[in-house]
């Protein structure tokens, strides 16, 4: 579903992202872990389109991002670390507008269930954004992804600076997506997290992926080691 | 469809935020205001206008019988109407004076201007409608629209929308939409709420001048989603559009009015009076008999006669000088007066041709005219008053000379005569002619606003 072809990013004489090539299947959950400027957001930001790759090729649905932008909106979701949402409007009216953006036009009850299904308390639904807490932000942002059946979910560091409990339930939720085959590509600093959602995790150094792994194979002490060896050399 | 939705968004947006309500509620109770207040100075000077124009007739009619020449001394007023789309745009009518004392040898000018009367307060504007429209509804504008783009860039939101499928175009295009709706409704309200208010009502020139604002406002909003679109800081965007306001409504209209006075200046008054004064003193003057001119006519008109005494003539010889020295000063005033339309007509042109410096100047220009309140709408009231003038010397002089002898200086004409000069009537230009003087106006307003849209689809490609 998601591919990276030597897929190279470069800002000048800085290489943000170097020949990274990954294969993402329906219903895996990748976590990308990696320090700050590793490249994990850049490799989003290519296949979300946000910026051109300097050599390469990020792939979604056998459809080149570059090529075809319009197209590839269509089949992904993306929820950044903060999801902004406008605060004047309701949970429900933001996702009404921004579903509506992707060209979906839903009835009330529809919406309600997206919602629902995305954990939101019904009584949030109808409120202003602006009294809801992060984790229930990101809560429409799942839903979102669900109502525009997206089959791709870009994830950058979704988790960070939620609760134990809103994470997990975050976590949860992508669980379920994956079970409906969604494609889901996600940059964490959250190794506890990485380990428990994913299906793979790869460790990113200084715009290499000098790590990819499957997480049956191995434990969260091992993963933990692993990561701070590879960080430390 | 995606267009209405972010059109949609905006304005709930708009509607839930107390900066949205409060501005409206400032602009509205404005121009509830400016409305009113026009109304009635309207009225007031309406009715004054009614009650001196009745005065004059009636003091002009109360001479009875009476010397003709007496009676043309006497003089009497023409008084430009009250037109009723001045209750939204009043133009230059307080500058330019309301009424025209009609006498014999002397075409004077409009009298009875209003800023002669006020503070120097009065130099910072009136409350009226086109002052809302002109200058307030542009800062509304901008300040609902400047932060329509970049807010979402700053928030992030946009990154959001652009995982969505909505083009560019669309998202701007819907932002436009939003931001022009209310603007849209508050114009039309403030045009509703002053028709209710307007006499004999030509609904042709009250929409072309709904249209005009609405032409203007657009270009407004596409200049500021413009600004908004190529930005990140909403502040920044503020205050270059701020900037943008202060050059388009204050200081390119001043500067094109100095720089068109330094180009094509006018006489002073005191240069224009001394130039008649030197002609008249060429010509005949129909009070002195003894001069050359005078004597020249004398044996011109004893020969065509063929008589050879004054007295033998077959009218009174002292009106039909006056008669033909009121032509001769007909023709020196109509001379320095064509003299000061052309200097008018260079100005304008050079007026019109800076027009494209700011979208600002053609509106001003297309609701003035709309409104019959512009300079060239003064000017053909001086000339009807002017050619009123002229046959109202005719008549009398006629009268003088057809019905007393050489030298009657005692004779004294039925009071019906003055029933013979006709009441002073102007009449505005009509539509179509309104229409054919502001082609530049019109097509530079055009331009405005398709180089603003053009601007604003290519500012779309770079969000």
């Amino acid at each position: 579903m998601l591919h990276a072809v030597n897929l190279t990013k470069k800002y000048q004489e800085n290489l943000a992202l170097d020949n990274l090539n990954l294969v993402i299947e329906p219903g895996d959950i990748y976590c990308l872990l990696g320090a700050n400027g590793a490249g994990k957001s850049t490799t989003i930001n290519l296949f979300l389109n946000f910026i051109a790759p300097t050599s390469g090729k990020a792939v979604i649905d056998q459809i080149e991002v570059s090529k075809d932008p319009q197209a590839i909106k269509k089949l992904i979701a993306y929820i950044p670390e903060n999801l902004v949402l406008y605060n004047e409007l309701s949970g429900l009216e933001n996702l009404e507008y921004f579903v509506g953006l992707a060209g979906m036009k839903y009835q009330q009850d529809e919406l309600v269930s997206f919602l629902q299904e995305a954990g939101l308390q019904s009584e949030a639904f109808k409120k202003r954004v602006k009294t809801y807490s992060k984790g229930m932000r990101q809560k429409i942002g799942v839903a979102m992804a669900i109502a525009k059946r997206a089959k791709v979910l870009l994830l950058d560091e979704p988790t960070s600076g939620l609760d134990p409990k809103a994470s997990n339930e975050f976590s949860e939720l992508l669980l379920r997506l994956s079970q409906q085959n969604v494609a889901t590509l996600m940059a964490t600093h959250d190794l506890f997290r990485a380990k428990e959602t994913g299906t793979d995790i790869g460790i990113m150094k200084s715009g290499k992926l000098v790590e990819q792994l499957s997480t049956e194979e191995i434990n969260h002490s091992d993963l933990e080691k692993l990561y701070l060896n590879h960080m430390n050399n | 469809m995606m267009v209405f939705r972010v059109a949609k968004k905006e304005i709930l947006e708009m509607t839930r935020s107390g900066q949205f309500k409060w501005m409206l509620g400032i602009v509205v109770a404005l121009s509830v205001v400016a409305i009113y207040i026009s109304h009635v100075h309207w009225q007031e000077k309406n009715l004054q206008r009614e009650l001196a124009q009745e005065d004059a007739r009636s003091l002009w009619l109360a001479q009875g019988a009476t010397n003709p020449h007496n009676a043309a001394h006497y003089g009497t007023y023409a008084f430009k109407p009250q037109f009723p789309l001045s209750l939204i745009d009043p133009g230059v009518e307080k500058f330019t004076g309301v009424s025209i004392f009609l006498e014999a040898h002397s075409r004077n000018e409009a009298d009875n201007v209003a800023a002669a009367d006020q503070t120097g307060l009065s130099r910072f504007g009136d409350l009226t409608p086109d002052f809302i429209l002109l200058f307030i509804v542009p800062l509304m504008i901008i300040a609902l629209g400047h932060q329509s783009v970049t807010k979402e860039k700053e928030q992030g939101t946009l990154r959001i929308i652009k995982t969505q499928g909505i083009s560019n175009q669309q998202l701007i295009l819907g932002k436009w939409l939003g931001n022009y709706a209310p603007v849209a409704i508050l114009t039309t309200i403030i045009f509703i709420l002053a028709a209710l208010f307007i006499r004999q009502i030509d609904w042709k020139f009250v929409a072309t001048m709904w249209l005009v604002y609405l032409a203007y406002f657009a270009i407004v909003n596409s200049i500021t989603l413009v600004i908004s679109s190529f930005l990140n800081n909403s502040g920044i965007s503020l205050v270059i559009l701020l900037a943008i306001w202060i050059v388009s409504c204050l200081a390119v209209p001043k500067t094109a009015s100095s720089f068109t006075n330094e180009k094509h200046p006018y006489p002073t008054r005191q240069e224009f009076d001394a130039a008649v004064a030197e002609d008249k003193k060429k010509g005949l003057d129909g009070h002195d008999p003894w001069s050359e001119a005078s004597k020249k006519l004398e044996q011109e008109t004893l020969q065509a006669y063929e008589v050879s005494k004054l007295e033998d003539l077959p009218f009174n010889f002292d009106a039909f000088r006056m008669q033909k020295g009121e032509e001769h000063e007909t023709a020196i005033y109509f001379k320095h007066n064509e003299k000061l339309k052309e200097v008018h007509q260079k100005q304008t042109q050079v007026y019109r041709s800076l027009a494209f410096l700011s979208p600002f100047l053609p509106t001003r220009f297309l609701s003035m005219s709309l409104a019959s309140t512009d300079y060239s709408t003064h000017w053909n009231f001086a000339d009807a008053a002017e050619k009123h003038r002229v046959e109202m010397q005719r008549v009398l002089n006629t009268n003088f000379a057809e019905n007393s002898k050489l030298g009657e200086w005692s004779y004294k004409a039925d009071a019906s005569l003055l029933s013979e000069v006709p009441e002073f009537n102007f009449e505005a230009p009509d539509f179509g002619e309104v229409m054919d003087a502001n082609k530049s106006n019109l097509l530079i307003l055009t331009a405005w606003l398709l180089g603003s849209f053009a601007l604003l689809f290519f500012a779309s490609t770079r969000v």
